[in-house]
């Protein structure tokens, strides 16, 4: 085992050759590709709402039959689309976050059973909410470009709110908040703001 | 010139420790798929399809502006990639081979160069969109349209019939839903009246 070790040590320190810069060629390709498929792996639906129960039998559950499952063209968003930022560098930082979810999941089981998932729904909303509030709902407009929405199309009311959440600095997520999860008990996200703006405006 | 870099790295690598050698191209690895895959993402972008070559800025993106699939009630939409670049890997590739076509006739033939030329060719053009997605099953339109997850109750009546005729009579989409982003060319035939080899659906489920 030991001399074997010393052969490959010994091979490794020697000199390399142009055949040694291919297999790294390859490895690096392979990694690279592996890495990459993962994480389209790890954004499609078909993990995210089954690979863990605490996600099948809450968010996925409660997500079936709503708007962007079932809808009149069958044009959907599913878990990612909406949780999983789409540019590269919040992307990567957000898979890195999975480690909190791998946390929970394997050693504090926050949320294993019915009862501790809706203790601490609103808590979890809440911080879907700030996270969308402060990047502008991101995620929602990345399939809704706001410029390409035909205010005809919509209805008088759609279009009227549309143009007041306009007018007073909202986004998406103030009001188009629990139309995909049941919705929490508690504030909703424009009183979160009540809180934030209370401080700066008081001067 | 090739053949002098090739002996330059062979002489390197020749004397260079292994372990080196192999990080050395191991990065070089990430490096190559990272860029290749970084292209086929500009390339399928609307900014790179509907505006760097004038052929498809003055004729086909210019005719999409406005349609239902750029401009609608949510403003969720499907642009140039969405229907003409395939969304699996395999057939993405092909098809991203095929371009080579693309700037042969922008480069070389002049094909498409002016709307008169684009004009004349519009029917043939059209008609090489429609049966290959006859061909694969419409595939990219169903990669955003789930037909399992439409609500039919959400549909006009007039839409629910059709559309279970549809599927009686074994059509596809592009067979009902055609130049409904591009204009529509005169006097041939549409998609209905194109014969297509229904054995080579399998077949075009991945080509």
């Amino acid at each position: 085992m030991f001399k074997s070790l010393k052969a490959l040590r010994a091979r490794l320190v020697g000199p390399g050759s142009i055949f040694v810069l291919g297999v790294g060629l390859a490895i690096g390709m392979v990694f690279f590709f592996s890495v990459g498929s993962f994480m389209v792996y790890a954004n499609s639906e078909e993990f995210c709402a089954n690979a863990c129960h605490e996600m099948k039998v809450n968010m996925a559950a409660e997500y079936k039959g709503t708007i962007h499952d079932t809808n009149r063209t069958g044009v959907r968003a599913t878990c990612n689309d909406c949780h999983v930022p789409h540019e590269y560098i919040p992307n990567y930082a957000a898979k890195l976050g999975l480690f909190s979810d791998y946390w929970g999941h394997f050693v504090t089981r926050s949320i294993d059973t019915k009862e501790k998932f809706e203790a601490k729904r609103y808590e979890l909303a809440k911080r879907v909410w700030v996270y969308m509030k402060e990047n502008d709902s991101r995620e929602c407009r990345h399939c809704h470009s706001s410029g390409r929405m035909d205010p005809e199309k919509q209805s008088e009311k759609a279009h009227r709110r549309h143009e007041k959440g306009r007018a007073e600095g909202l986004t998406c997520i103030d009001c188009h908040f629990a139309i995909a999860h049941t919705e929490p008990n508690g504030p909703g996200p424009q009183e979160l703001n009540a809180a934030a703006a209370a401080a700066p405006t008081t001067k | 010139m090739p053949r002098r870099i090739v002996a330059k790295v062979r002489k390197w690598s020749a004397g260079t420790s292994a372990i080196v050698v192999l990080l050395v191209g191991f990065a070089a690895g990430i490096v190559m798929l990272g860029l290749a895959g970084t292209t086929l993402v500009h390339t399928s972008s609307e900014a790179f399809c509907a505006t760097n070559c004038h052929e498809m800025a003055t004729n086909v993106a210019m005719e999409f502006k406005g349609t239902i699939h750029d401009k609608n009630r949510t403003g969720v939409r499907a642009t140039c990639p969405d229907c003409h670049v395939p969304n699996a890997p395999i057939p993405l590739y092909i098809r991203k081979m095929g371009a080579v076509n693309d700037l042969w006739g922008h480069y070389i033939t002049h094909s498409i160069d002016t709307r008169e030329k684009f004009e004349a060719k519009r029917q043939l053009l059209a008609e090489r969109v429609w049966i290959y997605m006859k061909g694969n099953d419409s595939r990219e339109c169903r990669h955003c349209h789930t037909v399992a997850k439409m609500d039919s109750d959400k549909q006009s009546d007039k839409a629910k019939v059709r559309h279970a005729k549809a599927r009686k009579e074994k059509m596809t989409c592009i067979d009902c839903h055609f130049a409904i982003a591009h204009n529509e060319p005169v006097g041939g035939p549409g998609p209905q009246e194109l014969e297509v080899d229904r054995s080579l659906l399998s077949r075009g489920a991945i080509f």
